[in-house]
This record gives C-alpha cells, sequence and structure tokens, in this order.
C-alpha cells in the first residue's frame, strides 16, 4: 500500500459515523434542563423551588411576559459621591474603590412585582443586598449604583422567586445555566 | 424549520431559550462520537466525556467568542474530556489492555455495517495515545494543524511529526496483522 492509499484509507476509516445512540443525547439534554434550573454554583442566590418558579423563572429568562426593563447609565460623576455608594456596596467596598467609581442607574418595569432586586457580582449575588424602589404612582422600579469601571455581570430578582435577565442589556452570559447580563461602566461612556 | 446557523443558536440559548441547545447537540453529536470513540477505543466512556463535553460547553457558552468556529470550540472542549477520562482509566499508554479494538463496535452510524478495514481499526487503536489523537483531529474532523495546535496546546511542527510517526507506526502495525 503506497503512502497515499494508506493516508486514503485512514481518512476514510476515521470519517465513518459511527451509530449514534439518541438516548444519549436525551440525557445530555436532560442534565442541560437541570442545570438550567439549579442556583449557580458560585453565588450566593438561592431561589425557592417550586412550578411557580420554574415556569415563571424560564419565561423570564427568555425575556417572555409582561416584563419590560429600561437600563439607563447617568453621565459619569467626575468623582463618586460616597454617600450615595454606601448604600449599594457598604463602606469597604467603597471605601477602598471611590475614585474609580462612576453612578449607574438601573430602571425595571413591573406591574406585579411586589418588591425588586438587583443581584450581580458587584453584591456577592445576594437577593437582600440591593433592593430597588418603586417610583410611586407607576410601575417603574429604580436603584442606583456606584460601581466601579468594568464589567459587571447582574440579573433581576422579582418577588425573591423570579430571575429575570436585563432584556434591554446589549450583552448576555451564561453561568452555570442562568443567563444574567453584563453592563460595561467606564468614564462617560458605557 | 429554519436551519440557523450555530451563533444564532448559541444567541437564542444565551437568551433564555435552553430547548434551543438541543440542536446544537444534534447538529455536533456525530462529529463529536467520531472523535471521541476513536481517542478513548471504546463508546461507554466516549459517550461520558461527550456528556460532560455538551454540559460544560452549555455552561462557559456566555465566554464563546464566535471569532472561533464554535465546532472548533467544542472540539477544544471534548479533547480535554477525552485526556481527563484516559488518565482516570489509566489508558494513556496502552488504551486497550484489556478490550480488542476489533470487538468494538465500529459498525457504521449509516447502516452500512462493519468497518471494511479492520485491520486499519485494529492498528489505529493500538497507535500512542497523542499519535491517535493528532491522526483522529487531523483526519476525523478534517482540522488544520493551526487549529489542531490552539486545541491540543502542541506546536504545529510537534502535531506534523506526531501524524508522520502514526502513519509510519501504522506501517508496522498492519505488516503484523495477517490478512483476513
Amino acid at each position: 500500500m503506497s503512502d497515499l492509499e494508506l493516508e486514503r484509507s485512514v481518512s476514510a476509516a476515521l470519517h465513518r459515523d459511527l451509530p449514534v445512540d439518541e438516548r444519549a443525547k436525551a440525557r445530555i439534554m436532560s442534565r442541560v434542563r437541570e442545570a438550567s434550573h439549579a442556583a449557580p454554583r458560585r453565588h450566593d442566590f438561592h431561589l425557592r423551588r417550586g412550578t411557580r418558579h420554574s415556569i415563571v423563572g424560564l419565561a423570564l429568562a427568555a425575556g417572555i411576559g409582561s416584563v419590560t426593563t429600561l437600563s439607563a447609565l447617568l453621565p459619569a460623576p467626575a468623582s463618586a459621591d460616597a454617600s450615595v455608594s454606601s448604600v449599594v456596596l457598604g463602606d469597604t467596598v467603597v471605601s477602598t474603590l471611590r475614585d474609580t467609581l462612576r453612578l449607574v442607574r438601573l430602571m425595571f418595569a413591573d406591574p406585579e412585582a411586589r418588591r425588586v432586586a438587583v443581584v450581580g457580582d458587584f453584591n456577592g449575588w445576594r437577593s437582600d443586598a440591593t433592593p430597588l424602589v418603586r417610583e410611586p404612582g407607576t410601575s417603574h422600579w429604580s436603584v442606583t449604583l456606584a460601581l466601579r469601571d468594568g464589567q459587571h455581570r447582574y440579573a433581576f430578582v422579582v418577588d425573591g422567586t423570579r430571575w429575570a435577565p436585563d432584556p434591554s442589556a446589549q450583552r448576555r452570559g451564561m453561568d452555570d445555566g442562568r443567563v444574567y447580563s453584563l453592563l460595561n461602566v467606564a468614564r462617560a461612556t458605557n | 424549520m429554519v436551519d440557523l446557523s450555530d451563533h444564532a443558536i448559541i444567541q437564542r440559548v444565551l437568551s433564555g431559550d435552553v430547548e434551543a441547545y438541543a440542536r446544537l447537540v444534534d447538529r455536533h453529536y456525530a462529529r463529536c462520537v467520531r472523535i471521541a470513540a476513536r481517542i478513548l477505543g471504546n463508546r461507554e466512556d466516549a459517550e461520558d466525556a461527550i456528556q460532560e463535553t455538551f454540559l460544560r460547553a452549555f455552561h462557559a457558552l456566555g465566554d464563546y467568542e464566535d471569532r472561533e468556529r464554535f465546532s472548533a470550540w467544542l472540539t477544544s472542549i471534548l479533547v480535554n474530556q477525552c485526556r481527563s477520562q484516559l488518565a482516570r482509566t489509566r489508558r494513556r499508554e496502552a488504551v486497550f489492555p484489556d478490550v480488542d479494538p476489533l470487538d468494538v463496535d465500529w459498525t457504521a452510524g449509516d447502516g452500512t455495517g462493519a468497518s471494511p478495514w479492520p485491520e486499519l481499526e485494529h492498528a489505529l487503536a493500538r497507535l500512542p495515545a497523542d499519535q491517535r489523537e493528532a491522526l483522529v483531529l487531523k483526519y476525523a474532523d478534517d482540522l488544520t494543524y493551526q487549529e489542531m495546535a490552539r486545541i491540543t496546546g502542541a506546536g504545529e511542527s510537534a502535531l506534523k511529526m506526531r501524524v508522520q510517526r502514526a502513519f509510519a507506526r501504522l506501517r508496522a502495525l498492519l505488516r503484523e496483522v495477517p490478512s483476513v
């Protein structure tokens, strides 16, 4: 057998498709679905498990339903105001980062929400750390954050059980099956 | 059904449509079987590695950047999983200490039956792991040496040498196997 013949035989042998077990493919998707419902491993955020959460949470994660979200960056101040920052981040973080903090206003609209919070890498993904405040007479919720420069991952949590990425965010990512939004914070731009 | 690109499917998954991921699994599963079964030498280990690969890819989908082909990105995860599997089963140097590769089901998935190259299959399975991996990536997945280098972490010249040595070894092994 010549070198060329051997190479052709190897190529043909290795190109042959082997039997595919459809059950194995189904097992993969089963694990993917489980992962998409599981709480992120690296985060402290814990959701109450239940049918209502699963259905509504998935719908929100997919950007489906009545929830709309408005996000906007306020013009970056020359220096961050520590009094605002301390509400959001805590004194320790603010005191070390105050020179690079920018004010960011997040808005969220949901007429049925009773409480809304933002979770993200800036608050340890704790759903009790950064509540949004409802604007009187409207369905709009908002919070002003003081964030350091760089990229931040975040999502909203509605009524303590529903996870909702920001549909208006330009970029999204996924970690352990949970979709989050990405926010770039930098001087005079987002 | 619209034939979405990998990139479009990934965007849907990242938007929360988890079920869209099934289309990526469907599209790339057979190719992964081709690679993993050849590298690992048995279907059970291959399916474990593939399952873990798709799960890890799902978790890491937010980090995927479309300047790289999704298939190549997936293959890089798969190769790492295969290596871990090999390490776990202590078969890196000799993949088939107990199992005769001729007993492994190399029946084609397209219904064309058993391999027409049983001696070659036997010889491929007896290659050293690094040579077999290089040969599989080049011929089962049609990767360029540049892509292979990115996936394996080895240099292009080292990979070319592995392929060259693999062919030399195959020749020697085929001479040992009596004609059927």
